[in-house]
């Protein structure tokens, strides 16, 4: 992982915007909280970059992700309408046939997608930063704030769940 | 030892330090349900990885497509292109004018060369093929 940091916010989007939607997209499971989410992050990031320390600039900008993500997920769930936490999933999968349709690149019934789904916040974040964002668990801890012990039992915890979905 | 817990998924991952992994395989030479788990995880995290790559959205981020073609690098680039194309036709010009044309480097060079750095519209395409030609005549 680079630590070098990009001068731009659209050098960040450039290099990152595509993780970025890609880490969206697996958490939330619809193109459109995802696209949200990248425009919601890189606003973030230029405002943020101004003030940015020199230091692990990947724990830096996923840990802005991650919580973009959450005050997304606090945000709907503070809506008296909105879904329970469990039920936000069921919600996220309902909606996303139409993006994979959209874009043709997963099929409709992707068990594994809807395996992540169904995996709680914290063990979701933790399988999708290593699994497809491609994150240490060193990064990971410094982007979820959480010890590197927290977060290799999150990703096996994660893993077990996901194992005991798909079979 | 207990079973391998999680130690198993950070063996995967690349996480687990030299005597922590002789100490897993130690344990899981002896134990089968360890060695069925690493055979599940190792699976389970495959599937993960296998998900495909997304594309962005087109237009999800309108300042990715600016940056590709940003107007002053271009027009630098632009700039610097019919500058390189006239470069090559003096070079060839060098060569092939003492037998086949009566047009001197220095004619070509102010010809030409003032006219591409003049020139916005003066781009490579329209460059290369008409002016080789002149030369060769």
């Amino acid at each position: 992982m680079t630590e070098s940091v990009p001068l731009t916010w659209e050098e960040v989007a450039r290099v990152y915007g595509r993780k970025i939607y890609n880490f969206a997209y697996r958490l939330t499971g619809n193109s459109d909280d995802a696209s949200d989410l990248v425009q919601e992050v890189l606003l973030r990031v230029r405002k943020g970059l101004a003030s940015y320390q020199p230091g692990s600039f990947e724990g830096w900008l996923w840990r802005i992700t991650r919580n973009a993500f959450l005050d997304d997920v606090r945000r709907k769930n503070r809506r008296p309408t909105a879904p329970l936490p469990d039920e936000v999933d069921r919600w996220d999968r309902a909606s996303a046939p139409s993006a994979d349709l959209e874009y043709g690149r997963i099929s409709i019934g992707d068990d594994v997608q809807k395996a992540l789904l169904e995996l709680p916040v914290e063990f979701r974040e933790a399988v999708v930063l290593c699994d497809i964002v491609g994150l240490s668990y060193e990064e990971i801890a410094q982007a979820v704030a959480v010890p590197v012990g927290t977060v290799r039992s999150r990703i096996h915890r994660g893993r077990k769940l996901l194992r005991e979905s798909l079979t | 030892m207990s079973h391998g817990g999680d130690q198993i998924s950070a063996y995967l991952d690349g996480e687990l330090a030299r005597p922590e992994v002789d100490q897993l395989f130690s344990h899981i030479s002896s134990c089968g349900r360890c060695a069925a788990e690493l055979q599940h995880f190792q699976s389970v995290r495959s599937a993960v990885r296998s998900l495909p790559l997304l594309e962005l959205p087109p237009g999800l981020v309108p300042e990715v497509d600016a940056e590709l073609i940003p107007l002053h690098r271009n027009r630098g680039f632009l700039v610097g292109a019919a500058a390189a194309v006239v470069a090559l036709v003096i070079a060839i010009a060098a060569i092939l004018a003492p037998s086949t044309a009566a047009i001197s480097v220095e004619e070509l060079n102010s010809r030409y060369g003032a006219r591409a750095s003049l020139d916005p519209a003066f781009g490579p395409a329209k460059v290369v093929v008409p002016y080789v030609g002149e030369i060769l005549e």
